[in-house]
């Protein structure tokens, strides 16, 4: 281990507490693993910094870099002082050689990132917009780690702005279709969550819009 | 437990669409096809597996259902793997997984990209706004670090850009509340938040010329490059495009002469400076370290009176205040 750490010494960068290592919307080709402090994850939604992770030493992040001319899709934030070894297409390959964990760590990460878009393409191809936010739930639910109970009744910690980024909608359409699913007693929004009443339900829903869009 | 070797007949099925499970599979002889339908076109696809080709490998590792159903075309022969027995393997090989990672890096950035041609035709937001807004909400809450970082790039990626102009005033005053105020406090930024009139776009636009000059210098200096820095803000100054940039190019420079040790020119950097800009913003800032110089130049009576003429000009609440109350106090005790 020690040869690999001087072999990695010269992919070594450093932050103070509260730099910005990246910013969303900046184009970037550098990815990072934590080696210590920890890393925030937001992203600005409206009039609030949204916390989305807090990432400890031995995390990967930046790791979309990979994709050609995508900016940064969420703001990096060092909470301590951090150092990190930094990759790019160029060394990536002399790093992972002398480190399978990390490469391990990135190929399921990309698993992920892989199934996640492919699940918002889907999202994206429904024409309705209450079939694409029902199908965001979906999504969610999927996520969420299975329950014992069997109730159809979910509560997600997430909140209008969330969804409307999920279904490429404006927040103002998002808050919309949500308040009409409100009134249709299918949804309880909260501040911090929104409850949806009967998963199964928007399961069927957008099962049927899925299926009556393609026999149009 | 170990890696299990399993025998399929033709036309049965290794995993259906949908299924969960955390077997990763490899083919050693035989034909096994993974079928499923395209999410672009709706075409139902089938993709041969090779002989020595991993399968099940994303919906194992992510530990989602599978996207495909694994029909065996020809008696076959697969080795099944758990997770930890394919992390084992792999942290012995770690070629297959730089070959998975090259086969998924790829996988990924078509989906992405398919991803993105549909947001793009419905709503996005412009990277270059989405920066501006990011600068703008740090700013509006004083966390000025941050907020500096974001104005930064923009000015790096648009210099001549929409709001090249007004992100220029901004990062000047969140360097000026951060060296009052401190990050995370000051005043609500009532003031910047305003909408500003746009200025004319050529003067515009050669200021965000500068201004991007100015901070690639800034940041040489913050990454300890002094002697290109130095020839940056020589430039600027020598340009004298804008009385402003020169004043403040003229400043780094001493600031640099300090680090690169080259205490005399300093000494005369920022004399000519403060001799020229007597109001200059960073005046006290200059003092210092024309008493730096003479501390690092042993002179010490002379530092001493440099930094207790500063002690006269700023209040007590300025950071400055303790460094040189700091510096007078080791002088006095040395």
């Amino acid at each position: 281990m020690n040869t690999a750490n001087t072999m990695f010494d010269r992919f070594k960068v450093s932050f103070q507490k509260g730099d910005v290592i990246f910013c969303e919307y900046e184009p970037g080709d550098n990815f990072y693993l934590i080696q210590a402090g920890r890393v925030q994850i937001v992203k600005i939604m409206g009039e609030i910094e949204k916390n989305i992770a807090v990432l400890q030493p031995g995390e990967v992040f930046g790791e979309m870099a990979i994709l050609e001319e995508a900016p940064r899709s969420a703001t990096a934030i060092a909470l301590d002082p951090v150092t990190a070894l930094e990759f790019n297409q160029e060394n990536f390959e002399i790093l992972m050689q002398g480190n399978p964990q990390i490469a391990l760590k990135l190929l399921k990460l990309f698993s992920n990132r892989i199934h996640d878009q492919k699940r918002k393409f889907m999202i994206l191809t429904l024409d309705d917009v209450e079939a694409k936010i029902a199908d965001v739930f979906l999504m969610l639910a999927e996520k969420e780690p299975p329950s014992d109970t069997d109730s159809e009744k979910i509560e997600f910690k997430t909140t209008v702005d969330d969804i409307a980024h999920w279904a490429a909608i404006s927040p103002a359409k998002c808050r919309e279709v949500i308040n009409h699913f409100v009134n249709q007693r299918r949804v309880e929004l909260l501040q911090d969550r929104i409850v949806v009443k009967n998963i199964n339900d928007f399961a069927r829903f957008v099962s049927t819009r899925r299926r009556r869009q393609e026999h149009q | 437990m170990s890696p299990k070797a399993i025998q399929y007949n033709a036309n049965s099925i290794i995993f259906f669409k949908g299924d969960v499970s955390e077997k990763i599979y490899i083919l050693k002889s035989g034909k096994v096809s993974l079928n499923y339908t395209d999410i672009e076109t709706g075409q139902e696809i089938h993709d041969l597996i090779k002989t020595g080709e991993f399968f099940g490998v994303r919906s194992a590792l992510g530990r989602y259902a599978r996207e495909e159903t694994a029909l065996v075309l020809m008696d076959s022969n697969v080795i099944a793997f758990s997770v930890p027995e394919f992390e084992q393997l792999s942290s012995q090989n770690t070629r297959i997984v730089i070959k998975m990672l090259k086969v998924f890096s790829t996988q990924l950035r078509r989906i992405h990209k398919q991803v993105q041609n549909m947001i793009y035709s419905q709503e996005q937001v412009k990277p270059e706004t989405g920066l501006y807004r990011i600068g703008e909400y740090y700013i509006k809450n004083n966390r000025y670090t941050q907020a500096l970082y974001a104005y930064k790039r923009y000015l790096t990626y648009y210099p001549s850009g929409e709001y090249a102009a007004d992100v220029t005033r901004k990062i000047e005053r969140a360097e000026e509340n951060l060296q009052k105020y401190g990050q995370g406090r000051g005043p609500a930024e009532a003031a910047a938040g305003s909408p500003q009139e746009i200025e004319k776009p050529a003067k515009s636009r050669e200021l965000a010329g500068l201004a991007k000059l100015y901070y690639n210098a800034v940041s040489l200096v913050s990454q300890q490059k002094y002697q290109e820095a130095f020839g940056e803000f020589k430039k600027i100054a020598t340009a004298g495009e804008d009385e402003e940039y020169v004043a403040k190019a003229q400043f780094e420079i001493g600031r640099c002469l300090y680090y690169l040790q080259q205490y005399d020119t300093c000494i005369k950097s920022f004399t000519a400076l403060i001799q020229r800009y007597p109001k200059h913003p960073e005046l006290a800032e200059a003092l210092f370290f024309v008493g730096k110089c003479y501390e690092d130049k042993e002179e010490r009576q002379k530092a001493k009176g440099f930094y207790t003429k500063i002690l006269t000009l700023i209040k007590e609440e300025d950071p400055l205040y303790r460094k040189v109350k700091k510096a007078v106090r080791e002088l006095e005790g040395s």
